[in-house]
């Protein structure tokens, strides 16, 4: 079959196509660069979504739970024995993705009588400022996004991640006028959950092209917190400790929602 | 088929929750010699290891103090006079060593890098019988080395058990990886005889037992046992009146670890010591 080109062509928009519904209902994870750190955030009652990788990366994932679990091995795997045989400051979260996580994902996804990973995940890496902070989204394919300057877009001091593309950008489209490097945790927080409210309305309609109104976002909102538990966990900058990644409770974050 | 230049293969499983053996696996950690060779005939004299001597940790009323003297020898030179033994390991596990440090620094290492692997991959801390177990099978792959004369490690490992009851522990370990858990003190190196000497004394007859001091009365204990060991044994560096080189030393607790500073380290000697 794949000795004919076209059929391999083929074969692949398939898998892709199988693959995005697959994804599609995913609960949609937000990260966001403030002044004292990275906030990962998502809603959810069941799965954990948000992982630490390395003293300072950590990982937000959607997909197939058993896909998750092998490449979050495979980065802390990595990371870790780097860390140990050179040392933390060595671990580069740009060699993580782009030299060992994304061929092994593309290969996957292009060899079509295996298995592909079913997996979107978001990494991010703390800097010492927030212009120094590094996101990137690795996709089932391989494919990588940035936060950082192109041609088509200025510098994010954010990302993140969804399960359709629609969804994303709508989030990214109300974290550019919401979100800025230097807001307060609070203030991230509150972003955080609006993009993820934004993200999470989009996936439940078909054709949003444009934000909701800010009422129908804070109503949304608000009725998602009364049924949803709230995942998050931060990257500090603060640099007197190695290990800068810490899981925050829903308690602690409910008294400081805006409602 | 062509391996490609990733460094993780397709079909990788995460089995490995062992970092000693992912490093192993990697090539990174000496293989555990299975059949230890003694060394043959007289031991050669020809080189000798740096080792670095006299640790002790006593439970006290504010936790566990570790402390180590400064000196590091290979024979009768002394290599180093600000040598570190007193090694954190977590936020809040301590290992002192004596020995030879060059394995001391590596095992100190892997188990660092042992107890964060393992809470990243299986999203729990590991218990403490685990880290003293850790420790454990680290001395234990390493025996081959002591067998050739080259690599004996001694170390003490702190801790603070959150469970079931909040408390301090405190282990001490032979160089084949048996470990003892100490009630209320332990010290190991060639200066070890005069300090548990002068500890054993200290919690039968003192003014108070041990775990009863307070943080001062505890360093002026320590200050006065390391010095008392360096006076009869030359491994030991005690404390350098003249170069002002003072022990040191660390306390674990609930709250986690601090490390004395040197100033109210020279403040107590000056007062309670010298």
């Amino acid at each position: 079959m794949i000795e004919e080109p076209y059929r391999w062509v083929e074969a692949i928009a398939n898998r892709r196509e199988y693959i995005e519904a697959q994804l599609a209902p995913g609960s949609p994870i937000a990260a966001l660069g403030y002044r004292d750190g990275i906030l990962f955030l998502t809603l959810g009652k069941t799965r954990q979504k948000i992982f630490e990788i390395y003293d300072r990366i950590a990982m937000g994932a959607i997909g197939h739970p058993g896909d998750i679990e092998r490449l979050r091995m495979a980065a802390i795997e990595l990371a870790s024995t780097e860390g140990f045989s050179r040392s933390a400051t060595d671990v580069s979260l740009r060699r993580l993705v782009h030299y060992s996580l994304s061929p092994v994902l593309k290969t996957a996804f292009e060899q079509i009588y295996g298995p592909p990973y079913l997996a979107r995940m978001l990494f991010a890496e703390v800097g010492e400022r927030p212009d120094n902070d590094l996101f990137l989204r690795v996709d089932y394919d391989g494919e990588i996004a940035t936060n950082g300057a192109t041609y088509a877009q200025a510098r994010q001091d954010f990302a993140v991640l969804s399960g359709t593309q629609q969804s994303r950008e709508l989030m990214e489209a109300s974290l550019k006028t919401q979100h800025a490097p230097d807001a307060s945790f609070e203030a991230a927080l509150n972003s955080a959950l609006d993009a993820w409210s934004i993200g999470h309305m989009t996936l439940q309609t078909k054709d949003a092209k444009e934000l909701p109104e800010r009422a129908a976002v804070t109503k949304y909102r608000k009725e998602q917190l009364v049924n949803s538990g709230i995942e998050a966990a931060l990257l500090e900058r603060d640099a007197s400790r190695a290990i800068r990644y810490r899981s925050l409770s829903d308690k602690e974050l409910r008294s400081l929602i805006n409602d | 088929m062509e391996r490609s230049p990733v460094a993780f293969d397709q079909n990788f499983s995460g089995a490995a929750s062992d970092f000693p053996t992912l490093l192993r696996s990697e090539g990174l950690l000496a293989p555990a010699l299975v059949n230890p060779v003694p060394q043959a005939g007289t031991p050669q004299k020809t080189w000798q290891p740096t080792e670095a001597t006299t640790i002790l940790a006593f439970k006290f009323s504010g936790g566990v103090l570790v402390a180590g003297d400064r000196r590091a020898t290979a024979g009768n030179t002394v290599v180093y006079d600000r040598a570190d033994k007193v090694l954190e390991i977590d936020r809040h596990s301590i290992m002192a060593i004596a020995g030879v440090p060059a394995t001391a620094w590596e095992m100190a290492r892997v188990l660092e890098h042992s107890f964060q692997f393992f809470r990243r991959t299986q999203l729990q801390e590991m218990s403490v019988d685990g880290k003293v177990r850790a420790l454990s099978k680290l001395l234990r792959d390493n025996f081959g080395f002591v067998m050739q004369g080259v690599g004996v490690v001694v170390p003490i490992f702190a801790t603070y058990d959150p469970h079931p009851k909040p408390e301090a522990r405190l282990y001490f370990y032979d160089a084949m990886g048996a470990q003892f858990e100490a009630t209320d003190y332990a010290a190991t190196g060639s200066g070890s005889p005069a300090v548990r000497g002068i500890l054993y004394y200290e919690n039968t007859w003192g003014r108070k037992p041990l775990q009863e001091l307070s943080e001062d009365e505890a360093v002026s204990i320590t200050l006065r046992a390391l010095d008392t060991a360096a006076e009869s044994d030359t491994s030991t560096g005690g404390v350098d009146r003249s170069g002002k080189i003072y022990p040191l030393i660390k306390i674990v607790s609930r709250e986690g670890i601090t490390t004395l500073p040197e100033s109210k380290i020279a403040a107590l000697f000056k007062e309670t010591v010298a």
